[in-house]
């Protein structure tokens, strides 16, 4: 195996309208290790997975994938390199016309010519994996959002990709849950040497499964290095969120105007 | 015009290309949900309306004792503009409209950016089938309600307003011309159909992925068709039968 990065995201920039969400990201995700991507709510983690898989265009700068340009490929081509990648989305995402089981084996039907049989023992043991193979035959809508991400999962490995983009996988589930998620997480990693990139905001979790983290916030990379490194950093902006302190300079406030006027309309009275 | 021309990309993208085994495994399921499914209301209108074209063309032709051409003016109504236009504006409102519905709601709920990530084309594997089935069942649909409605025409007419039965269809017979009446009907089928599902794919596809947001596409679908489907069948009738 290659030691050279499987992603390289080169002086990104990206706006919605006029709030721009990057400016100038640079980041080198590394081949079969796990990768963090931290920071407050808003500050565009979700964006930035829709980047990496092509989904959005960047205004300026590049990303690339095992040295493929993402935004510069055919449409043919992009969709190509998508068959090496899985992402679990959010929401989970769910076909809701399929029940559990197609929604897991969609992936091999369409990109494989693997007998019925053999379809059947993947996706059950893709199931198994996530504690869900006695819920193959109900529908995304009779699944809690927990269950719903963990079929999620499953379909995402189903046809085990290079890459694994992962958003906020440990949401809504249930402590017992989130203990196999992260181990499966983890185990999915070594055993099968994927590239994994997790967005998340539960920094126990995503700590003890990352071998290296970004730490994004106001459009750009504040920090970045292993686990242990920003565990001990003594930027202000670091600290507070990995130690998930109320005060710093990170506002938990949505920029606003002054309170008192939004409330009363005129200067404070003394 | 930017619109347009994404509407154009999309329709483009979405057609060209040989369809797979799955394709057409997916158009077959889709001819059911937008043309089999539509059958009723278009078959139900076309009686009624063959029926109403009867009774109203009879009262008149009656003044001037020529209620045995009656047969010809309910086929040729039909054929001609009825069928292609009322059929049409049906089919907007009975399956453009869920198509959009359906399109928009798999977007809102990220089900189209996860098949994108599998390394699936929803424009191949979600539009093409729809897009195709539409363009297909309409025609086949308008066929279908001319025939009923010219049945309705004769339930009324012969049955019941007492129009000699031999008049009735060999007038029509003698007076519909297979290419000017029954094939420029078909075109303007296929003009209809290719419109109105572009614009129902294309509205649900493109819209904004929020519950408000399918609502007002949904809206735009059955409003654009319909004013479409008019608009073009002006245009095509002035150029088949106006002398353009």
């Amino acid at each position: 195996m290659t030691d050279a990065p499987f992603i390289e995201i080169e002086e990104l920039y990206f706006s919605r309208g006029d709030h721009e969400i990057f400016r100038g990201v640079n980041m080198t995700i590394p081949r079969g290790k796990v990768t963090a991507i931290m920071g407050p709510s808003g500050t565009g983690k979700t964006t930035l997975l829709k980047l990496i898989g092509g989904q959005l265009t960047p205004e300026s700068g590049r990303i690339l994938i095992d040295g493929q340009d993402v935004h510069q490929l055919s449409r043919k081509a992009l969709f190509t390199l998508r068959k090496r990648m899985g992402m679990l989305f959010q929401s989970g995402a769910l076909f809701s016309d399929l029940d559990v089981f197609e929604n897991v084996a969609f992936p091999l039907r369409v990109h494989t010519n693997l007998p019925d049989t053999m379809v059947r023992d993947l996706v059950l043991l893709k199931l198994q994996a996530v504690g869900l193979r006695g819920a193959r035959h109900l529908t995304p809508a009779e699944l809690s959002g927990g269950m719903a991400r963990r079929v999620a999962l499953a379909r995402a490995v189903a046809l085990d990709p290079e890459l694994i983009l992962y958003d906020e996988p440990f949401v809504g589930q249930d402590p017992i849950s989130m203990g196999v998620l992260v181990q499966l997480i983890k185990r999915l990693n070594q055993a099968l040497q994927l590239t994994s990139v997790v967005v998340s905001h539960d920094i126990k979790e995503t700590l003890s499964i990352a071998d290296y983290l970004y730490l994004i916030a106001d459009g750009q990379v504040v920090a970045h290095g292993t686990p242990q490194t920003l565990d001990t950093n003594q930027d202000p902006r670091v600290s507070q969120f990995i130690h998930g302190e109320p005060d710093g300079p990170v506002p938990f406030h949505y920029p606003a105007e002054a309170f008192y006027r939004d409330i009363l309309g005129e200067a404070p009275v003394k | 015009m930017e619109a347009l021309g994404r509407a154009g990309v999309f329709l483009f993208q979405s057609v060209v290309g040989v369809p797979s085994r799955e394709g057409w495994r997916l158009w077959l399921h889709q001819m059911h949900f937008v043309g089999v499914l539509s059958l009723a209301i278009v078959l139900v209108s076309g009686l009624f309306i063959g029926m109403v074209l009867a009774l109203q063309g009879y009262t008149i032709l009656v003044d001037f004792g020529a209620e045995q051409a009656l047969g010809q003016m309910v086929a040729l109504s039909l054929l001609r503009e009825l069928a292609p236009v009322v059929a049409a504006l049906l089919f907007a409102g009975r399956a453009g409209s869920a198509l959009t519905a359906e399109i928009g709601l798999m977007k809102a709920t990220e089900q189209l950016t996860s098949m994108e990530m599998i390394g699936v084309d929803p424009l191949r594997r979600v539009v093409a089938p729809r897009l195709w089935a539409g363009f297909v069942s309409l025609p086949i649909l308008t066929v279908g309600f001319s025939v009923v409605g010219i049945w309705g025409g004769y339930l009324v007419g012969v049955e019941w307003l007492g129009v000699f039965e031999g008049s009735y269809w060999s007038n029509m017979q003698a007076n519909v011309a297979f290419i000017s009446d029954i094939g420029n009907g078909m075109i303007k089928s296929a003009v209809f159909a290719l419109v109105v599902t572009w614009i129902a794919v294309f509205q649900g596809y493109d819209l904004v992925p929020t519950s408000e947001g399918i609502s007002r596409a949904t809206t735009r679908t059955v409003v654009y068709s319909s004013l479409a489907v008019l608009g073009l069948d002006f245009v095509l009738t002035a150029i088949m039968f106006g002398g353009l």
